[in-house]
Parts: C-alpha cells; structure tokens; sequence
C-alpha cells in the first residue's frame, strides 16, 4: 500500500469538525424554527444540547489537523520553536484554495459557535432571557457558517483532479448530508446520555412532560430518517457516477466496489452499521407515529445505540474516503 | 535656388507635419511597445527528454542529489523503469522524471498560504520554506508525484529547474551531467533555441496530459504504458523505479 500523505488526525479532523458543524446548524434551526416555546421549551432544549455540543468537536478537530502539519512535526521532532506556530500562515493570507477558504470559514464557525455555546451555558437559560439577542443572531450566523464548514470539507478532497476517487462533485453533498445526520446523533446521544430521566411515574405530570419531549425527539429523529435515506440517494450517485465514468474515476472507485480493497470496510462498516442499521431502527419507531399518530418512545438503551451506530458510520465513511483517494491515483503516465 | 529651397508649398507643409506627427506619436509609443515586447520575451524555461537516449544511467539522479543534498529516502529527479511483453518480444524502458514545472500547476491552485507560486519570469514552479506549513495539500494535487515533504524542513520540496544555476546563466545540474545528452534545456519563447525547435518539429508528449495541467517538460520516445494499458491478454507490463516506494503514484 502506498503512503498516506492525510492520516488518521485529517480523518478525525473531517469527522469531528462534520459533527461539530452539523451539531451547530441543527441547534441554529430548531432554534430558529421552534423558538423557545414550541413543546414547552423543549425546541429551547434540544437547540442547548446542539450549541454546547458543537464547539467542542470543532476545536478538538481543528487542534488534529494542526497536529498533522509537518512543519509542527518537525518543530516537535527537532525542538524548533519557529516551526511550531507556521500555521499561523493560514491567516495572514486567503486565496481561492479550498483550504484557505476552509481555514477562514472554519475560524469563523469556531469563533460564532463558542459564542453560541456561551449563551445557553447558564442552566437557568430560557427563551426571552437577557442573551436572546444575541443567541438568536448567532443562530442565523450558524446555520450558513454550518453548513459552509461541512461543504467545504468535501470540497477539500473534492478539488483535485490528480485524485480521481475524490474528485467528484457528489462528494461535497455526501458530507454535508452526512455531517448532518452525525450532528443530529450528536444531539440525541447528549440528550439521551444526559436528559432528565422519566422514571418516577407520578400521574399526569410526567406524561405530559414526557409527550413534549417525545415529540421533539421525534422530530429530530425524522429528521435523521430523511437525512439518511438522502446520504444513501447521495452514496448511490457517487458510486453510479464514478463507475459511469471510463477510466480515472471507475479505476478509482472499484476499490469501494465488491473485489476491491476497501469493499468490505464500506459496505459493511458504513453502508450497513452507519446507514441501514439506524434507518430501520429509527423507522421501526418512528413510523407508528408518522402512520398511526401514536405516542413516540424510543428506549433512551436504543436511542444510545443508534446515535452511537450513526457516528461511527460517520467516522467509518470519513476514513474509508480519505484512504481510498490516496491509494488511487490517475492511471498511465 | 535659395529661394526655391526655402518656399516650401503647402503642400510639402502639410506632409512635413504629417510626418513630424507620425514620428512623435512612435516616440511616445515606443516604451509602450518595448514593454509589451519584453513581456512576450519572458524567459519560459522548459526541459525536452529523448528517453530513446536515456540509458538509466542515474547520473541525473546522482547530479540532482549532490546538487541540494536531497535527504535520503526523498527525491526531486528520478528515473522509472518500463518493462513490457512476453518473451522474446520484450522491451524495457526509462523515463526520467522530474517536476514538470506546468503552466496550470495544480499545486499552486491548492496551495492555501501561497508558498507556492509560478515565477512570472521564467515559468518555474517554487516552493518558499518560509512559508510553506507543510499541510501535504500541493502533494495531493500533484498528478505526477513530484513533490515531497524535506524531513530536515518539514515543507513541501521539489525539482525547480535548479533555479539557483538558471539564473546564472547555467544549465540544470541534471542536464549538465546527462551522459546521453537525453536532456535539453533551454528557453521555449526563444524560436532559436533547442528546446523550441524540438517541440515545434519532434513528436513531442507531455505525461498525464488529461490533468490539464499543461507541462513544460516534454519527452520525445517516451513510453506512456502502465499495468492498466494491458491489452494483449496475458502480456505483462511492469513499471518500477529506485524510490523507496516502488510503484509509479
């Protein structure tokens, strides 16, 4: 196998700053579309989970890929102090290079969502309280800065011709969908880890507060149904499209096809786990309610599970990606 | 006589102005113009191979890293070995490679500080290890693999035409030591050097021409096959080089 130029720090980095950045958009919407007072507060809930998530992955992210710089390697190889801060060069410039773009956008998106965090950080946070101003501007600034950060990740890998297996335009969707989907797991995984439990069955009281917040986890989870069934349209068009093209591409992708190197760790690890797995797992409760109207209630053990399943597909497609560019390259000379 | 020497008509008068106009205009003009000759006059550095010269000799490698003290291990020219058909009818080949200096460079397009950029000049691709943060991105974009990251540097690193003997007037290290005379450099905007009159009467290829990327280095005789171009059923096509990694990228 050839040497990886981009390893495991660039494909956590992809990962973390999809979540980070869908995490931040999700929270920015339900915000926006919910308000405060939609479901008794629990739109204002699932926006508090999302705004104190989304920083975190970004900056965890972002701390990786300086990781992966070789100029931070060698300033931590050879003592050199001057090499340890080049990085800083991102920022005295920007260019059309997706990564420049990529560098100022993702500065932006960190700087707005731990602003956006900062608002929700006090538990007595309500909608209408002293920082809704603020919280509120910071969510339209969200949404796009978001959304820009998880398209531009697939732009990144996207933008080289010499990469055949990247450089599709389908790419930059796949991640955006995906980044999304991983966002919204995020969320629910932090709400079902650390959401007010209902045990105590205390009459009318809990049912209403549990009706309130099963609906607006149904919400996001029918959410998360349609945004995997649009990461599987969008998987299908990149495969389809790749393979339709001769040479390059149909070369590149077949390494992800049945025979090639990656097929198993894709069809299995990202297809099966991270996408067919949640989807009917979700669709098993989400449908009743869709269908019947029934109440929604999905054991907080499964909702674990599948936000779990959902991430680790979201790491599994990253790194099955960045791989498969590099091993594959434009053939003949 | 005098006096028909000094009446002038008219006539004469009016062209005399003319003329005088005429000439000012050019004198004006003249900076303008030389500006623009100059601009096309550009040096565009561009190296020709006759890889039905080359022999695999490795004096270009050698050259190369003696010339910049490449570290071990990396490489800014190298040399492939194409072996191809079944016996008796075999052939192997050598194709000398080397930063291909494009007129579109990939690189440059990705390169997120600027570290990288084409010299107005003379056309030749550079890396600035000042600036460069050695984020592997150019590496990537690189349809030929020319680049490396230097292990002393930890930035992007790779062939620039020896720019440091160009501009002194002097030959790359590699053309300079090419036993087979298999190199030829020289100025593509000059109609009489040698690299012009071989790109405009040889049948001259560029590798990888598909990437868009626009080479400057051209090979005559080159063989462009890889394992992919099998066509005859149980041929066999190997390409190797002496690179620590050993197939092409």
């Amino acid at each position: 196998m050839q040497e990886l130029q981009w390893g495991l720090p660039v494909i956590g980095y992809l990962f973390l700053a999809g979540v980070g950045a869908g995490a931040y958009t999700v929270s920015s919407s339900v915000l926006l579309r919910g308000g405060g007072g939609g479901f008794s507060g629990d739109h204002f809930n699932i926006a508090r989970y999302g705004a104190l998530l989304a920083p975190i992955p970004l900056i965890v992210g972002t701390g990786m890929i300086i990781l992966e710089l070789e100029t931070f390697q060698t300033a931590v190889a050879h003592g050199d102090i001057s090499l340890l801060f080049r990085w800083i060069n991102l920022f005295l410039t920007i260019n059309l290079s997706p990564m420049s773009i990529g560098s100022w956008v993702l500065a932006l998106c960190i700087i707005a969502s731990v602003g956006y965090a900062y608002t929700f950080l006090s538990k007595e946070s309500a909608d209408g309280d002293d920082k809704n101003g603020l919280r509120h501007g910071l969510a339209w600034i969200g949404v796009p800065l978001g959304i820009a950060v998880a398209v531009y990740t697939g732009i990144l890998l996207g933008a080289m011709p010499a990469r055949p297996f990247w450089n599709s335009p389908v790419l930059a969707l796949l991640f955006l969908v995906s980044s999304l989907s991983t966002g919204v797991a995020g969320i629910l995984l932090l709400r079902a880890l650390f959401g007010k439990h209902h045990k105590a069955p205390d009459g009318e009281t809990h049912d209403a507060s549990h009706k309130t917040a099963s609906r607006a986890t149904y919400l996001l989870a029918s959410s998360d149904v349609l945004l995997i069934g649009f990461e599987i349209l969008a998987i299908f068009l990149f495969i389809l499209f790749a393979n339709l093209t001769i040479g390059n591409p149909a070369k590149a992708v077949s390494v992800i096809l049945p025979g090639g190197e990656f097929a198993a760790m894709f069809w299995i690890g990202v297809v099966v786990i991270g996408l067919l797995l949640p989807v009917l797992i979700e669709l098993r409760y989400v449908i009743p309610t869709l269908l019947y109207h029934q109440p929604y209630a999905m054991p907080r053990g499964i909702e674990v599970a599948v936000c779990a399943v959902i991430l680790i597909g979201g790491f599994m497609l990253r790194y099955v990606v960045v791989v498969a560019g590099q091993i594959t390259g434009p053939m003949g000379i | 006589m005098k006096a028909t020497a000094t009446a002038i008509s008219r006539r004469d008068l009016v062209a005399k102005i003319g003329k005088g106009a005429a000439l000012v205009a050019a004198a004006t003009a003249v900076p303008g113009k030389a500006k623009a000759a100059l601009a096309q006059r550009a040096v565009h550095y561009a190296m020709v191979i006759d890889a039905r010269k080359c022999t695999g000799c490795h004096a270009c490698s050698v050259a190369c890293k003696a010339e910049f003290e490449v570290p071990l291990g990396v490489h800014r020219s190298w040399v492939e070995y194409v072996e191809k058909g079944t016996y008796p009818n075999v052939s192997r080949n050598f194709l000398p490679r080397l930063c291909n200096q494009c007129s579109e460079p990939p690189c440059v397009s990705v390169c997120p500080t600027g570290a990288t950029y084409k010299r107005k000049e003379d056309g030749i691709v550079v890396v600035d290890p000042d600036i460069c943060i050695g984020c592997k991105y150019c590496m990537l974009a690189c349809p030929y693999d020319a680049r490396f990251i230097n292990p002393n540097t930890g930035t992007a690193d790779k062939c620039d035409f020896c720019l440091h003997r160009v501009t002194e007037g002097l030959e790359p290290s590699c053309v300079n030591t090419c036993q087979g005379r298999a190199r030829i450099f020289g100025d593509l905007n000059d109609p009489n050097s040698e690299v012009a009159k071989l790109v405009a009467t040889e049948p001259v290829t560029v590798l990888r021409q598909e990437m868009g990327t626009k080479p400057n280095v051209f090979y005559i005789g080159a063989d462009h096959s890889d394992e992919n171009d099998t066509r005859v059923p149980g041929q066999y096509i190997r390409v190797d080089t002496h690179r620590p990694i050993l197939e092409r990228r």
